[in-house]
């Protein structure tokens, strides 16, 4: 069986910057794997050229055994992969409500003369996305925001909003970059555990993160990246004990880069 | 609730030439009532889709010599001078759109003024077509089953019926998940993408639904005025639309409506010096923007929201 989103052999330069230079990973069905890295590493870059938000320069990205290389963002949706943005992206004007809709609506049959008639199956397709929705805004812990616009959010809780919208369609594999930068540290723990449960009822991750406490807490398998390239992968434990990585990123002792991770960490 | 007052004030509105018998006012309520169709197609493209289009102007002219050269020079009458012109507009669109949106906002403003500055040249100097400057005129009144709508109180009927058919479309059009679907676009279009939905056919439809019913406008507006000249292409009317969408709210499908019919009564009034009309009608945008700089709906809604974050920041916290 091979694994539900292969990557092989990335490559993309910005006027001759190496921005990916070969890397090639998989991510397993069923996985949390985490891609992690210094700034400007490649993690990024990585995600957009995964999701068509950039025109790869060469490699093959294979989803769920179809190639999918060079795709459009909303072709590659549509396929089955889910994504976040570093910078948060929601509806600011529109409700949690509708926000979570628009993210399903491209998935149900219904089109808009199914919609101007109110045929069963447009009555269905919405009676559907409300009750997944009203399930992960309580995932999230927002119920009380769920008429109000998304704009009066704080960024974190934005944060939240567009990582339940990623799962309203109950995609294949979900792309998180950075889903927990800026959230509340209270709150980091219970993103934490609903992912885990998330990912015990079947779904797939793959998480960009720099924090690496989060990272290694969830992750089944963790892709490090440093200028362009894949220097290791493995296992947390695997990971965290590569003094290579340490290296990487922090460019000094594994004493003192031990001890600045749970700096960062915390 | 709100749909019944609209209906109630659909009604109101059509009984006009029933409550007088003034030219003067059943010939501002026309305008108004065209206007306000014109604005509320604007409305669907810069409020709700964000797309800032000049175009209007062209389509609005070309709406206007179709209807007019269908009649007078093709054989055709009213009626499918009215559809024709919705048609030929959407196929246009469609023209311009294609290639203009797969560029930039910025890009789409410009090609689309210069669109609209193109019309314009055509309308003065295809003079064997347009009869250049001198325009086509005498338009003949509409008729209908021998009924002849010859004066500004029948012809009334003519752009009430029209508006109201406009209206209710355009107001189904931006209230369902499509009209969503174009807020969305406007406010993050990256988004959109992520999520598996392709904004070009969304845009495209957009525009050219406000394509069509624009001309329809500017065909049934000119019949309306009795003659067609380049003058339909003055820059009035689209500033006219513009200050309508503006004040209203864009992105407000009932405020846009509400500030067209009050707004199309402004030039009326301020019409007692032509000379300074567009002066006054600047300074009065001016002072919009500065106290509510989203429109009257958008004023509302915010204070709206401030209500609704107070009542959420005092509720019991989790």
């Amino acid at each position: 069986m091979s694994a539900l989103l292969q990557l092989s052999d990335l490559r993309k330069a910005y006027a001759g910057v190496h921005a990916l230079d070969g890397v090639s990973f998989d991510v397993e069905a069923g996985s949390i794997t985490g891609l992690i890295g210094p700034n400007g590493s490649g993690k990024s870059t990585a995600i957009d050229c995964i999701s068509g938000f950039q025109r790869l320069d060469a490699g093959r990205v294979v989803l769920a055994g179809s190639d999918i290389t060079g795709r459009s963002a909303h072709v590659i949706a549509r396929a089955g992969l889910m994504r976040t943005f570093q910078t948060v992206r929601v509806y600011e004007r529109l409700s949690l409500r509708d926000n979570l809709a628009i993210a399903t609506q491209q998935f149900d049959r219904a089109s808009w003369l199914d919609e101007f008639l109110r045929t069963r199956k447009y009555r269905d397709a919405v009676d559907a996305a409300e009750s997944r929705s009203r399930e992960l805004v309580e995932l999230i812990g927002l119920q009380r925001y769920y008429e109000a616009e998304a704009g009066i959010l704080s960024y974190g809780q934005k944060k939240l909003v567009a990582l339940a919208a990623a799962l309203m369609p109950r995609p294949k594999i979900v792309v998180l970059d950075e889903p927990v930068a800026g959230v509340n540290p209270s709150r980091i723990r219970e993103v934490e555990a609903a992912l885990r449960q998330l990912n015990q009822a079947g779904e797939t991750f793959l998480i960009v993160e720099h924090n690496v406490e989060f990272i290694t807490n969830l992750c089944h398998r963790v892709i490090v990246l440093e200028q362009g390239r894949k220097l290791a992968e493995g296992t947390a434990a695997e990971i965290h004990a590569d003094s290579r990585v340490l290296e990487a990123y922090l460019g000094t002792t594994p004493e003192i880069a031990a001890a600045e991770m749970r700096g960062a960490a915390a | 609730m709100r749909l019944a007052a609209a209906l109630l004030a659909a009604l109101l509105v059509g009984a006009l030439p029933m409550l007088t018998s003034s030219n003067y006012l059943l010939g501002v309520g026309v305008s108004a009532l065209i206007f306000t169709v014109a604005a509320a197609a604007l409305n669907l493209i810069y409020g709700f889709t964000g797309l800032l289009s000049f175009a209007q102007l062209g389509f609005w002219g070309i709406g206007g010599y179709t209807s007019a050269l269908t009649v007078m020079k093709f054989g055709g009458n009213f009626w499918w001078g009215v559809v024709l012109a919705g048609l030929l507009n959407a196929v246009v669109a469609l023209a311009v759109g294609y290639p203009t949106l797969r560029t930039n906002r910025h890009a789409f403003v410009i090609v689309t003024l210069t669109f609209a500055l193109l019309v314009t040249l055509i309308a003065r100097d295809w003079v064997e077509l347009t009869r250049g400057p001198m325009g086509i005129a005498n338009l003949p009144a509409p008729h209908a089953f021998g009924y002849r709508f010859g004066t500004t109180g029948r012809f009334y009927y003519i752009a009430w019926a029209f508006s109201m058919l406009m209206l209710a479309f355009l107001y189904v059009l931006c209230t369902s998940r499509i009209g969503r679907t174009l807020i969305a676009i406007k406010q993050n279009e990256p988004l959109v993408r992520a999520q598996g939905i392709s904004p070009m056919p969304y845009k495209l439809a957009a525009f050219s639904i406000s394509a069509a019913i624009t001309g329809a406008a500017g065909g049934v507006f000119v019949f309306h005025l009795g003659i067609v000249d380049p003058l339909i292409l003055d820059f009035y009317y689209m500033q006219t639309f513009l200050i309508i969408v503006i004040i209203g709210g864009a992105g407000s499908f009932w405020g846009v409506v509400v500030s067209g019919v009050a707004l199309s009564a402004l030039p009326e009034v301020l019409r007692f010096s032509a000379d300074f009309r567009m002066v006054i009608y600047g300074v009065i945008l001016v002072a919009a923007m500065f106290v509510m700089p989203t429109g009257v709906a958008g004023w509302l809604r915010e204070r709206q929201l401030a209500r609704m974050r107070a009542s959420l920041e005092a509720g019991p916290l989790k």
